[in-house]
């Protein structure tokens, strides 16, 4: 798994929300204002948009959710969203 | 690796000693501790403890809540027995599921947008607080702005009739008071007769805020209205399982203290690095942009809340140390938020700082200060106001600083302000 092309931090990778472990901390949308939004009801987070950032970024932001909520989606294995 | 059997490491000056931090956070020492491999042992008088004072290394204890727990043992230094700990459980002392359960239902109202709805509100009581100040010319800053702004603001968004307010910012102060090692009142006051060891501080202040809280909160299930308190009750209603009575109780208690005492603190020690860096209050004047920087570099420098424990769950390698299941792990971030890995220049108070992941809402897990869009909005509520009146506040004297090794707490700052 040291494929160099993974570790391209310009790269666009697709991010995952699980919105059972989130616990509305806002830290996401505080960051990537473009990609999450949380709920104005339940102030629980979600993607907007395509959900994609790259690759640097969405690492950022993984690291920063203090729920361990979001991750990244290897589009390799087709998992999806 | 070293092991987990305590050797000879310097233990001098003694960190968790109060009276220590009446001269101010003992920042050598934690300098020492960083340049130390491994984790420092530390003694404690019902078991020692691992310091943790790296940035890094607190990171990993505070993302990883399962091996280093919030629920067992305390998240004090002390431990409690298991029915005080039942007794005082609130947000803090749980980990997942029920920190997840408990934090979703009060997350809603401290959103980034939901907190911005109170900016109006925040202002007002800014502009109020200032300008009776400006009008002074001179006095106890932590009395006069630092201490009022931040409780009038949480008391008005729980729903908390203005005219109680006074008695809810006494019973506050008598829990801080509790953060310490002295208590003035005794412990029968408020009508308590509930033991110390099982209210939060130890304070009989807890069993008044306890009642108050089921008092307000009993008014708002008759009589519903647009705040926190009817929020709180109506998560309990709708299903009993989401929040029982005594985590109604402790988040109430929890809300007003932490909606108090934390932000009360980075406003005192803020005004206090502004009047010791007239050139970096200068630098926001000249260019007002910077206050959003000038704001997290006040929470970096304040460091409000200086330590939170953590207890393993299992067996687990530390920075090179190796821990048994159930010691005590201490994060300190006021050493974090001086470590020189992570910051350039960790001791200049630089307003325009750029990369600054300060830990003064903790390291990065679970437990992120609730609280933290709001006292951000205060302190740059704060900021903007000072600005926009060309305030330029000078100390008169030293601060008197609260004997605590918890609550980086200043209990007087007297001031002079001039606006031109």
């Amino acid at each position: 798994m040291s494929d160099p092309a993974l570790n391209d931090p310009t790269e666009l990778v697709q991010l995952a929300v699980d919105q059972d472990a989130c616990i509305g901390a806002g830290q996401c949308e505080m960051l990537e204002a473009e990609t999450f939004l949380l709920d104005d009801d339940t102030g629980i987070a979600a993607l907007t948009g395509a959900g994609t950032l790259p690759r640097q970024r969405a690492e950022d932001v993984v690291d920063r959710c203090p729920a361990r909520a979001i991750s990244m989606v290897d589009q390799d294995d087709g998992a999806g969203g | 690796m070293t092991t987990s059997t305590p050797t000879g490491t310097p233990t001098s000056p003694n960190i968790t000693d109060a009276d220590l931090y009446l001269d101010g956070i003992p920042y050598d020492r934690f300098a020492e501790m960083r340049s130390t491999p491994g984790l420092v042992w530390h003694e404690y008088h019902d078991g020692g403890f691992w310091a943790v004072t790296r940035h890094a290394d607190v990171k990993v204890v505070s993302k990883n809540g399962s091996i280093f727990s919030s629920s067992v043992g305390h998240t004090n230094l002390w431990d409690l027995e298991a029915d005080a700990l039942e007794a005082r459980r609130s947000l803090i002392d749980t980990d997942a599921p029920d920190h997840t359960r408990l934090r979703r239902l009060v997350a809603r109202a401290f959103t980034p947008k939901n907190i911005r709805r109170w900016e109006d509100t925040v202002r007002a009581i800014t502009v109020e607080l200032l300008d009776d100040f400006l009008a002074t010319g001179q006095g106890d800053w932590v009395e006069e702005v630092a201490a009022p702004l931040p409780i009038r603001v949480i008391l008005t968004m729980l729903g908390v009739p203005v005219a109680d307010a006074g008695y809810l910012v006494e019973l506050s102060n008598y829990l801080v008071e509790g953060t310490g090692e002295t208590q003035s009142i005794p412990p029968d006051a408020f009508g308590n007769t509930t033991e110390l060891r099982l209210l939060p501080f130890n304070s009989p202040a807890s069993h008044a805020l306890f009642e108050y809280g089921e008092k307000i909160g009993e008014e708002r299930r008759q009589n519903p209205q647009d705040d926190l308190v009817t929020s709180l009750v109506q998560a309990q209603a709708e299903d009993g399982d989401r929040l029982s009575g005594s985590e109604y109780r402790n988040l109430f208690h929890l809300l007003v203290f932490a909606g108090n005492e934390t932000t009360r603190t980075a406003l005192s020690h803020g005004a206090m690095a502004l009047a010791d860096h007239p050139d970096q209050w200068q630098r926001v004047l000249d260019d007002t942009s910077l206050i959003e920087s000038a704001a997290e570099e006040i929470l970096r420098w304040s460091t409000p809340v200086m330590h939170m424990r953590r207890t393993t769950t299992e067996p687990v390698e530390l920075a090179g140390t190796a821990l048994d299941a159930g010691e005590k792990v201490v994060m300190w971030y006021a050493s974090a938020n001086r470590d020189e890995t992570v910051f350039n220049d960790p001791f200049t108070f630089d307003v325009g700082r750029v990369d600054n992941p300060h830990f003064s809402f903790g390291g990065g897990g679970p437990h992120l200060c609730l609280g933290a869009f709001l006292a951000r909005l205060e302190i740059v509520v704060l900021l903007e106001e000072m600005a926009k009146r060309s305030m330029r506040l000078r100390r008169v004297g030293e601060p008197v600083r609260a004997p605590s090794n918890f609550v980086h707490g200043v209990l007087s700052v007297d001031m002079e302000v001039t606006s031109s």
